[in-house]
Protein backbone atom coordinates (compact mmCIF):
# COMPACT_ATOMS: atom_id res chain seq x y z
CA UNK A 1 0.00 0.00 0.00
CA UNK A 2 0.96 3.75 -0.65
CA UNK A 3 2.01 5.80 1.75
CA UNK A 4 -0.54 8.79 0.73
CA UNK A 5 -3.11 5.56 1.09
CA UNK A 6 -2.38 4.66 4.66
CA UNK A 7 -2.32 8.21 5.90
CA UNK A 8 -5.79 8.39 4.12
CA UNK A 9 -6.99 5.44 5.37
CA UNK A 10 -5.46 5.98 8.94
CA UNK A 11 -7.15 9.32 9.12
CA UNK A 12 -10.46 8.20 7.73
CA UNK A 13 -10.68 5.65 10.19
CA UNK A 14 -9.86 7.84 13.63
CA UNK A 15 -12.68 10.34 12.03
CA UNK A 16 -15.40 7.34 11.70
CA UNK A 17 -14.14 6.15 15.28
CA UNK A 18 -14.22 9.90 16.38
CA UNK A 19 -17.42 10.30 14.67
CA UNK A 20 -19.02 7.03 16.23
CA UNK A 21 -18.18 8.41 19.70
CA UNK A 22 -19.34 11.58 19.02
CA UNK A 23 -22.76 10.08 18.46
CA UNK A 24 -23.07 8.25 21.44
CA UNK A 25 -22.19 11.08 23.58
CA UNK A 26 -24.43 13.70 21.89
CA UNK A 27 -27.55 15.35 23.86
CA UNK A 28 -28.77 17.20 20.17
CA UNK A 29 -30.07 15.22 17.47
CA UNK A 30 -28.47 18.52 15.70
CA UNK A 31 -25.09 17.44 16.38
CA UNK A 32 -26.13 13.60 16.26
CA UNK A 33 -26.68 14.59 12.48
CA UNK A 34 -23.60 16.09 12.28
CA UNK A 35 -21.35 13.54 13.68
CA UNK A 36 -23.14 11.24 11.67
CA UNK A 37 -21.56 13.59 8.40
CA UNK A 38 -18.65 13.14 10.35
CA UNK A 39 -18.87 9.28 10.30
CA UNK A 40 -19.64 9.56 6.65
CA UNK A 41 -16.46 11.66 5.74
CA UNK A 42 -14.45 9.01 7.24
CA UNK A 43 -15.68 6.14 4.95
CA UNK A 44 -15.82 7.66 2.20
CA UNK A 45 -12.17 9.11 2.87
CA UNK A 46 -11.27 5.35 3.77
CA UNK A 47 -13.28 4.05 0.97
CA UNK A 48 -11.40 6.48 -1.64
CA UNK A 49 -8.16 5.19 -0.40
CA UNK A 50 -8.21 1.44 -0.57
CA UNK A 51 -8.41 2.03 -4.34
CA UNK A 52 -5.19 4.34 -4.27
CA UNK A 53 -2.84 2.80 -6.83
CA UNK A 54 -4.46 0.05 -7.32
CA UNK A 55 -6.42 -1.29 -10.29
CA UNK A 56 -9.58 -0.96 -8.19
CA UNK A 57 -9.10 2.81 -8.33
CA UNK A 58 -12.95 3.26 -10.21
CA UNK A 59 -14.85 -0.01 -8.57
CA UNK A 60 -13.81 2.41 -5.01
CA UNK A 61 -14.47 5.86 -6.53
CA UNK A 62 -17.78 4.88 -7.40
CA UNK A 63 -18.94 3.06 -4.59
CA UNK A 64 -17.64 6.40 -2.99
CA UNK A 65 -20.01 8.52 -4.90
CA UNK A 66 -22.93 5.74 -4.54
CA UNK A 67 -21.76 6.64 -0.43
CA UNK A 68 -22.17 10.51 -0.89
CA UNK A 69 -25.00 10.42 -2.52
CA UNK A 70 -26.77 7.76 -0.05
CA UNK A 71 -25.35 9.49 2.86
CA UNK A 72 -26.90 12.30 1.59
CA UNK A 73 -30.51 11.40 1.31
CA UNK A 74 -29.73 9.71 4.94
CA UNK A 75 -29.03 13.08 6.32
CA UNK A 76 -31.71 14.79 4.54
CA UNK A 77 -34.52 12.70 5.96
CA UNK A 78 -32.61 12.56 9.22
CA UNK A 79 -33.05 16.37 9.25
CA UNK A 80 -36.82 16.04 8.59
CA UNK A 81 -36.92 13.65 11.49
CA UNK A 82 -35.56 16.17 13.99
CA UNK A 83 -37.59 19.13 12.58
CA UNK A 84 -41.25 16.80 13.09
CA UNK A 85 -39.46 16.19 16.71
CA UNK A 86 -38.83 19.66 17.67
CA UNK A 87 -42.05 20.38 16.68
CA UNK A 88 -44.05 17.69 18.58
CA UNK A 89 -42.32 17.69 21.95
CA UNK A 90 -39.95 21.18 21.53
CA UNK A 91 -37.08 20.02 22.33
CA UNK A 92 -33.58 18.48 20.53
CA UNK A 93 -32.39 16.49 23.54
CA UNK A 94 -33.32 12.45 22.75
CA UNK A 95 -33.29 11.81 26.72
CA UNK A 96 -36.58 13.99 26.91
CA UNK A 97 -38.18 12.55 23.83
CA UNK A 98 -39.98 10.02 26.29
CA UNK A 99 -42.79 9.03 23.33
CA UNK A 100 -41.25 6.08 21.69
CA UNK A 101 -40.09 4.66 25.17
CA UNK A 102 -41.71 1.01 26.36
CA UNK B 1 -6.57 28.13 7.97
CA UNK B 2 -10.22 29.22 7.33
CA UNK B 3 -11.59 25.97 9.14
CA UNK B 4 -8.83 25.79 11.77
CA UNK B 5 -9.64 29.72 12.56
CA UNK B 6 -13.24 29.11 12.47
CA UNK B 7 -13.27 26.19 14.22
CA UNK B 8 -10.97 27.86 17.25
CA UNK B 9 -13.41 30.77 17.79
CA UNK B 10 -16.38 28.05 17.46
CA UNK B 11 -18.41 26.72 21.03
CA UNK B 12 -22.11 26.69 19.37
CA UNK B 13 -24.00 24.24 16.86
CA UNK B 14 -23.29 27.07 14.35
CA UNK B 15 -20.17 27.19 14.53
CA UNK B 16 -19.75 23.83 14.18
CA UNK B 17 -21.79 23.76 10.95
CA UNK B 18 -19.19 26.47 9.71
CA UNK B 19 -16.06 24.31 10.82
CA UNK B 20 -17.77 21.36 9.06
CA UNK B 21 -18.60 23.32 5.58
CA UNK B 22 -14.88 23.75 5.41
CA UNK B 23 -14.16 20.26 5.96
CA UNK B 24 -16.27 18.63 3.24
CA UNK B 25 -14.38 21.69 0.92
CA UNK B 26 -11.23 20.04 2.25
CA UNK B 27 -12.02 16.68 1.86
CA UNK B 28 -13.40 17.33 -1.52
CA UNK B 29 -10.12 19.28 -2.20
CA UNK B 30 -8.27 16.37 -0.99
CA UNK B 31 -10.11 14.01 -3.92
CA UNK B 32 -9.70 16.02 -6.83
CA UNK B 33 -5.83 16.31 -6.11
CA UNK B 34 -5.90 12.64 -6.01
CA UNK B 35 -7.05 12.89 -9.69
CA UNK B 36 -10.76 12.14 -9.15
CA UNK B 37 -12.28 14.88 -10.09
CA UNK B 38 -15.58 13.73 -10.25
CA UNK B 39 -15.70 12.82 -6.80
CA UNK B 40 -14.61 15.79 -5.58
CA UNK B 41 -17.35 17.90 -7.67
CA UNK B 42 -19.77 15.64 -6.39
CA UNK B 43 -18.65 16.05 -2.55
CA UNK B 44 -18.78 19.84 -2.55
CA UNK B 45 -22.04 20.10 -3.97
CA UNK B 46 -23.33 18.12 -1.93
CA UNK B 47 -22.04 18.21 1.37
CA UNK B 48 -20.76 21.51 1.25
CA UNK B 49 -23.49 23.08 -0.77
CA UNK B 50 -27.02 20.85 -0.22
CA UNK B 51 -26.72 19.21 3.10
CA UNK B 52 -25.06 22.38 4.72
CA UNK B 53 -27.85 24.72 3.34
CA UNK B 54 -30.35 22.27 4.91
CA UNK B 55 -28.32 22.01 8.39
CA UNK B 56 -28.54 25.76 8.63
CA UNK B 57 -32.28 25.67 7.69
CA UNK B 58 -33.06 23.72 10.61
CA UNK B 59 -30.68 24.90 13.02
CA UNK B 60 -32.33 28.23 12.30
CA UNK B 61 -35.45 26.70 12.64
CA UNK B 62 -35.13 25.10 15.93
CA UNK B 63 -33.70 28.47 17.64
CA UNK B 64 -29.68 26.99 17.85
CA UNK B 65 -28.58 30.31 16.05
CA UNK B 66 -26.47 31.98 18.84
CA UNK B 67 -23.37 32.86 17.52
CA UNK B 68 -20.54 33.24 20.33
CA UNK B 69 -17.04 33.94 19.05
CA UNK B 70 -15.70 33.63 22.26
CA UNK B 71 -12.10 33.17 23.01
CA UNK B 72 -10.57 35.41 21.31
CA UNK B 73 -7.39 36.22 22.92
CA UNK B 74 -6.57 32.48 22.73
CA UNK B 75 -7.25 32.93 18.55
CA UNK B 76 -4.81 36.00 18.75
CA UNK B 77 -2.28 34.20 20.59
CA UNK B 78 -2.26 30.94 18.41
CA UNK B 79 -2.54 32.52 15.22
CA UNK B 80 0.71 33.99 14.76
CA UNK B 81 2.56 30.47 15.52
CA UNK B 82 -0.44 28.81 13.31
CA UNK B 83 0.39 31.21 10.29
CA UNK B 84 4.14 31.17 10.87
CA UNK B 85 3.74 26.67 11.16
CA UNK B 86 2.19 26.81 7.63
CA UNK B 87 4.67 29.00 6.26
CA UNK B 88 7.60 27.24 7.12
CA UNK B 89 6.32 24.04 6.45
CA UNK B 90 4.72 24.87 3.07
CA UNK B 91 8.89 26.44 2.77
CA UNK B 92 10.90 22.77 3.98
CA UNK B 93 8.06 20.44 2.36
CA UNK B 94 8.68 22.13 -1.16
CA UNK B 95 11.75 23.35 -1.13
CA UNK B 96 11.48 27.01 -1.78
CA UNK B 97 10.17 25.89 -5.45
CA UNK B 98 7.26 27.14 -7.10
CA UNK B 99 5.22 25.81 -10.18
CA UNK B 100 6.97 25.16 -12.98
CA UNK B 101 3.71 25.21 -15.73
CA UNK B 102 5.56 26.63 -18.92
CA UNK B 103 4.81 23.89 -20.96
CA UNK B 104 1.25 23.88 -20.48
CA UNK B 105 -0.90 26.18 -22.52
CA UNK B 106 -4.13 26.03 -21.11
CA UNK B 107 -5.07 27.31 -17.97
CA UNK B 108 -6.68 24.78 -16.58
CA UNK B 109 -3.60 22.42 -16.62
CA UNK B 110 -1.43 25.28 -15.12
CA UNK B 111 -3.64 25.04 -12.35
CA UNK B 112 -3.52 20.97 -12.07
CA UNK B 113 0.16 21.22 -12.41
CA UNK B 114 0.61 23.78 -9.80
CA UNK B 115 -1.71 21.64 -7.41
CA UNK B 116 0.37 18.74 -8.32
CA UNK B 117 3.92 20.89 -8.03
CA UNK B 118 2.45 21.58 -4.40
CA UNK B 119 1.67 18.28 -3.27
CA UNK B 120 3.31 18.41 -0.18
CA UNK B 121 0.17 20.61 1.07
CA UNK B 122 -1.59 17.33 1.14
CA UNK B 123 -0.08 16.63 4.20
CA UNK B 124 -0.88 20.27 5.26
CA UNK B 125 -4.69 20.00 4.60
CA UNK B 126 -4.74 16.56 6.28
CA UNK B 127 -3.30 18.35 9.24
CA UNK B 128 -5.96 21.00 9.00
CA UNK B 129 -8.75 18.69 7.90
CA UNK B 130 -8.31 16.61 11.26
CA UNK B 131 -8.17 19.55 13.23
CA UNK B 132 -10.94 20.99 12.44
CA UNK B 133 -13.11 17.83 12.86
CA UNK B 134 -11.08 17.13 16.34
CA UNK B 135 -12.35 20.72 17.41
CA UNK B 136 -15.60 20.10 15.40
CA UNK B 137 -15.86 16.91 17.89
CA UNK B 138 -15.05 18.76 20.87
CA UNK B 139 -17.44 21.39 20.05
CA UNK B 140 -19.79 18.63 19.35
CA UNK B 141 -19.40 16.87 22.65
CA UNK B 142 -19.52 19.95 24.66
CA UNK B 143 -23.11 20.44 26.60
CA UNK B 144 -23.55 23.92 25.92
CA UNK B 145 -26.26 23.92 24.38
Amino acid sequence: MQADALVLMTTGTLLVFMGIASISLSKNLVKTIMSFQIVLFGANLALFASGLGTDARLTSDTFVLLSVTIGAAVEAVGLAIVLGVHRKHGTLDPSKVRKLKG
Amino acid sequence: MATVGFALFSSKVSSSLISLFYSSVILSIIFTLYGDTMVGLVQMATFAGAVSVLMLTVILMTGEDRFALGARKLGLILLPPLLAFVGISFYLLSGGTGPSAESYADISNQVLVFLWVNRPWDLLILVMAFASAMVTISNLMSRET
